[in-house]
């Protein structure tokens, strides 16, 4: 029934070209006053749209194991998808984010215009992702993801100011150099492995393989730095503090939490499902890979700490807690790379609630840097405790979830036979909490303990509506909880990590 | 020194060989267009020297029909002639197509030198 | 002997009979007449392709009653055939494509020399495709040589003059290298047919005679065809040639003319020297190392112009170098990637001219990128086709250039010589990378929106059947880069087997 993995990849993208070439057509036609009223079949189509697509992408994943060739694109490289662990849990995550932050984007995008083209996009987008999660193989994937650059780029790009455009420029360029560099390692595997089809393991031929160890060694770095560009890794990863400020607040939750586990998906599938952990065991490369992320953790926390517009502090913290995620899947071992998945799930929860609140900041309010939200708690307590929790989360205070995954994190690199590098990454993950406290609780102290009256703040509307609210609490809720009973998800990750280890 | 005797002993070969350098680098390097045109011409006349010399035959009459066809021995290879010919009428039709551009642009430009035409038309593009 | 061996021949006869036919014509009649030519050209080609797979071997065909060696001869394979119907496809589409350009710029009593030119321009392309005589090509690459300056100075303003006569001169040092190696290689083997020709050379390869002779020889004509082909550093030509020429003329001079040289150059590889003996002298090498530097530069250059139409031709420069790099990497798989993306590249370089003029057509005609910004938005099939054109450029899977540059990765891999791989698949994704530099950014600025600047300029939208000839032109081609990155393996079989009886 390989069918129901087609349909959540294909309906969002027709109904978002759909969206798109409606939209276009109506700029063509219409005068400047008839393009301001609101199209009132928008909401309906896309939440529709939504709901079937997480529907049927929900059934396709956790209903057995299924896969569908689509064609051939040359001999022995189909197009071909195809559900397993990994998969369901990546296209799980992305559904319940997107869903949430579709129905926060209405209100929201009211504001902002250009609903169809935006929310066309982003339907795009949503498709897109699932072809990128269901991949079977590596050159679906690398199709996949290139397409996912080309298409979330407008979203970046949504207001259409300079900055914005030079914003996506800087993603475009990045993410194309990055999936350049991706592409030279896929040709180097395609000779030296057996099959670029996904196999838990790995599936290099060593026969083949004898000998050149130095360029396939050589491919595998060019492919971590190439889809680390995504992924925010050190030394590609100035894209991403500057396309968070210039897109819109619901744009920048999905690319924080989402998007950016595009590349951290093709690094899980590259390292463990084509190469095979044991290829870069102890060599140079897990090296270089370990201190890259361990510095991009560092450097992504202090910029934070020191950032006064709040959407770039909290992009720098996705900069740095991306990288967490890359160095529990560097270790190597069972508990590092559980930590990692199980940090994916929290991540983008996490990631998501605190963009969506900066969202609400400057949407009811209009403030966008950090010195501003001082006394911010009294006129929106229910939002500021969502962010609070959330934060609370990040910093890894149990029975928080972030707490779950760092320990997970932690115990990898004990188990590690990476010696210094193991005890060195310990050390800089508690440093990275203790600056993810300082960056993020000042906005909780100063929003809720603050010696201005209520006359004298400047905040003039008050909570946000339901439709924006909602989301936020149901995803800091999900934060949370998954704090307290985490049995389930780690028992489920640490599976995964049993079957490609 | 068997270099050196050959090299004599062909002599009409090196000196088609020379010609054919002549050419070429005044083709390539001069500025004067109808300079150019005439290093071209050179060129190619030094590729029929070669041809012709290679046709020759020592001791033998050209090919041409007189008293009756003679046997194949009495007359020297000729392919070579044929395709100095061709070569020839090749070489007419592209010098008239360069001279006649070279007009064009001396009608435009009022210089036969190559190089203040290509300046002269980025200066008419600005 | 059946009816479908005629076909090549009666092809080229027809092409070469529809030029001074057309001089006498007038302007309508001769485009149609045009179109006519090429279409039956391009049935005729596809049987005898038709004829040749099923056969499964190549046939030759005797010219006149005159048998070899004396005689002249062509030889048609598949590999021939499948060029020469794929070339009259793009021929067709490119010629189709620009007919309202044409009406526009050239002055109407020079309609009728535009066909004539283009008609020759085709014949010789099919002579060179089959032929099997090594003097004849010759002479077909001058005709080649004449045509294609006709059609760059067709539109007469100062930049196309001077385009022409630079143009001519370096293909005339082409083409007197080549002249002076095939006389070379009569007089060491004293045949002109060219299986006769191998023959003689396996010979002297065996015995070791003749060694620097027939190395010279090689070189010769190598650097003569690489100079006509605008391999780096002999490029100076092709920016202002491309540039500022009528918009078909920069399309077939970009896809076909280039290509026909590097056929031929194959060609000898194949059929004159024996692949053997080139792989031996090493000259492999040298067209790797040009075609590298190509690779690179070319892009370089692009990524500086202001001017589209002279950053396409930069690009063609960069593509030009890929295939000197495959066919310098000296195996088989090379060779025949490179022959893939001959055709890949006609296909996207025609569609993004094609494309390209659609795009300056609804900016006012002017080419420089501040007016193009928006474009995509006034000529929508325009930018869309050039959006398409650019992914295939650049490597984007589903488009042909991705199956090119797959094939060129694999064909680096066959190399023994561990640097030559690793040095061609790192210049490959430098490549990459610049080309992607350059063109999607050009792409992204054809669709930022401008309405301010389209109102104050006048700019016209173009809609789809305002350009009905260009639209089916960039539709097609659309099609065929597709087609070649869909369903490539045939296509693959194809060339291999062709390139099993080239030689």
């Amino acid at each position: 029934m390989g069918i129901w993995i087609l349909l959540p990849i294909i309906l969002p993208i027709v109904t978002g070209m759909y969206l798109l070439i409606s939209s276009f057509l109506k700029h063509l036609k219409s005068t400047e006053s008839e393009l301001k009223t609101a199209d009132g079949s928008l909401k309906p189509v896309v939440l529709l749209t939504l709901i079937v697509s997480v529907a049927a992408a929900f059934y396709a994943s956790w209903t057995g194991d299924k896969s569908i060739t689509l064609f051939y694109l040359m001999k022995d490289i189909p197009i071909c998808f195809k559900v397993d662990a990994v998969a369901a849990l990546f296209v799980t995550v992305v559904s319940i984010v997107w869903l949430l932050v579709g129905f926060y984007a209405f209100p929201y995008m009211s504001h902002e215009g250009e609903e169809k083209r935006y929310f066309g996009f982003y339907l795009v987008v949503y498709g897109v992702l699932m072809g990128l999660n269901f991949s079977g193989n590596l050159v679906t994937l690398y199709l996949f993801y290139e397409l996912m650059t080309v298409t979330s780029m407008p979203m970046v790009l949504h207001n259409g100011s300079r900055e914005a455009i030079m914003a996506a420029l800087k993603y475009l360029f990045y993410s194309m150099c990055g999936a350049y560099m991706a592409l030279f390692g896929i040709f180097v595997l395609n000779k030296y492995c057996d099959t670029l089809a996904f196999v838990a393991g790995g599936s290099l031929n060593t026969v083949l393989a004898q000998g050149n160890e130095t360029i396939i060694l050589i491919a595998v770095m060019a492919m971590l730095i190439g889809f680390g560009v995504k992924a925010g890794m050190l030394p590609l990863h100035a894209w991403l503090p500057a396309a968070h400020p210039v897109a819109p607040a619901p744009a920048s939750a999905v690319l924080s939490s989402i998007i950016v586990k595009g590349g951290v998906l093709a690094i899980v599938r590259v390292v463990y499902y084509v190469v095979g952990a044991d290829v870069i065991r102890g060599t140079w490369v897990q090296y270089a890979w370990l201190i890259l992320s361990l510095l991009t953790v560092f450097m992504g926390s202090m910029l934070a700490y020191r950032e006064p517009v709040f959407k770039k502090r909290l992009a720098y913290s996705t900069v740095s807690q991306v990288s967490y995620i890359l160095f529990g899947l560097a270790v190597l071992t069972p508990a590092g790379i559980t930590g990692a998945l199980l940090h994916v799930v929290f991540h983008a929860f996490i990631k998501c609630t605190l963009f969506l609140t900066a969202g609400i900041f400057i949407f009811q309010c209009g403030k966008s840097r950090v010195d501003e939200l001082e006394g911010i708690g009294k006129c929106m307590p229910k939002t500021l405790w969502c962010y609070t929790f959330a934060a609370l989360a990040l910093i890894g205070i149990p029975p928080a979830s972030g707490f779950i995954s760092k320990w997970y994190l932690a115990q990898g690199a004990f188990d590690s036979q990476i010696g210094i590098l193991g005890w060195g990454g310990i050390v800089v993950l508690l440093l990275s909490a203790l600056l993810t406290a300082g960056y993020l609780l000042p906005i909780t102290m100063k929003g809720f303990f603050t010696e201005k009256k209520t006359e004298e703040l400047e905040f003039e509307k008050g909570e946000p509506p339901m439709a924006m609210l909602m989301p936020l609490m149901i995803l800091a809720f999900l934060a949370m909880i998954l704090g307290v009973l985490p049995s389930g998800m780690i028992d489920y990750a640490a599976q995964i990590a049993a079957t490609i280890l | 020194m068997m270099n050196l005797t050959n090299l004599l002993a062909n002599y009409g070969e090196a000196a088609a060989m020379i010609l054919f350098g002549i050419g070429f680098t005044n083709l390539l390097l001069q500025n004067n267009l109808i300079k150019k045109i005439i290093g071209l011409n050179i060129m190619d006349t030094a590729v029929y020297l070669f041809l012709a010399l290679k046709g020759y035959i020592a001791g033998r009459q050209a090919p041409i029909v007189v008293d009756g066809v003679q046997s194949v021995e009495a007359y020297i290879n000729p392919i070579p002639s044929g395709l100095v010919l061709t070569g020839i009428v090749v070489s007419v039709s592209v010098s008239a197509l360069m001279l006649s551009l070279t007009i064009r642009l001396y009608r435009r430009y009022h210089t036969l030198n190559f190089d203040e035409i290509t300046t002269m038309i980025k200066k008419e593009e600005k | 002997m059946a009816f479908v061996q005629n076909l090549p021949f009666i092809c080229i006869l027809l092409s070469l009979f529809t030029g001074p036919l057309s001089s006498i014509l007038s302007g309508k009649m001769t485009k149609k007449l045009n179109l006519v030519m090429i279409t039956a050209v391009g049935i005729m080609s596809a049987m005898v392709l038709a004829f040749t797979v099923k056969s499964g071997e190549a046939y030759t065909y005797m010219m006149g009653h005159f048998p070899a060696p004396w005689g002249n001869e062509i030889r048609v394979g598949v590999l021939e055939a499948l060029l020469a119907t794929v070339f009259s496809v793009i021929m067709l589409l490119c010629i189709v494509g620009g007919s309202k350009e044409r009406e526009e710029e050239l002055e109407s009593t020079k309609q009728n020399l535009y066909y004539i030119m283009a008609n020759l321009l085709f014949c010789s392309l099919l002579a060179l495709i089959y032929t099997n005589d090594i003097f004849t090509a010759y002479v077909f690459v001058e005709i080649n040589t004449i045509s294609a300056c006709g059609l760059i100075m067709i539109r007469q303003n100062g930049r196309t003059i001077e385009a022409s006569m630079r143009y001519m001169i370096m293909s005339l040092l082409g083409s007197g290298l080549l002249l002076l190696g095939i006389c070379f290689l009569y007089d060491l083997t004293g045949h002109l047919l060219m299986s006769n020709i191998k023959e003689q050379v396996q010979i002297l390869a065996a015995t070791g005679e003749y060694q620097i002779p027939l190395l010279v020889c090689i070189t010769l004509m190598t650097v003569g065809l690489a100079i006509k082909s605008a391999l780096y550093p002999f490029h100076t030509w092709l920016p202002d040639a491309y540039g500022y020429s009528t918009m078909s003329s920069s399309a077939i001079l970009s896809s076909l003319v280039s290509k026909g040289y590097i056929i031929l150059l194959i060609k000898i590889y194949y059929r004159v020297i024996g692949i053997d003996v080139i792989r031996a002298s090493k000259i492999t090498n040298v067209l790797f190392v040009f075609g590298l530097v190509g690779m690179v530069m070319g892009s370089v250059n692009a990524i500086k112009e202001n001017n589209i139409r002279r950053m396409i031709a930069y690009s063609s420069v960069a593509q030009i170098g890929y295939i000197y790099m495959g066919l310098g990497l000296g195996s088989e798989i090379g060779v025949i990637a490179s022959v893939f993306h001959i055709l890949s590249h006609a296909a996207s370089k025609a569609l993004l001219f094609v494309a390209a003029s659609g795009i300056t057509r609804a900016s006012g005609k002017n080419k420089d990128f501040a007016s193009l910004t928006g474009a995509g938005f006034r000529n929508r099939l325009a930018g869309i086709a050039f959006t398409i054109g650019s992914l295939s450029m650049v490597g984007f899977p589903t488009f042909a250039g991705f199956i090119s540059k797959f094939w060129f990765a694999q064909a680096a891999f066959e190399n023994a010589n561990h640097t030559k791989t690793m040095l061609a698949l790192i210049v490959l994704i430098i490549s990459t990378v610049l080309n992607a530099l350059y063109f999607m950014k050009t792409v992204i600025r054809i669709y930022t929106p401008a309405p301010a600047l389209a109102k104050e300029k006048n700019y016209q939208n173009i809609t789809v059947r305002g350009q009905a000839p260009k639209s089916f032109a960039m539709i097609c081609f659309v099609a065929m880069n597709f087609m070649l990155g869909m369903c490539s393996d045939p296509i693959m079989k194809l060339i291999q087997s062709g390139l099993e009886m080239f030689g």
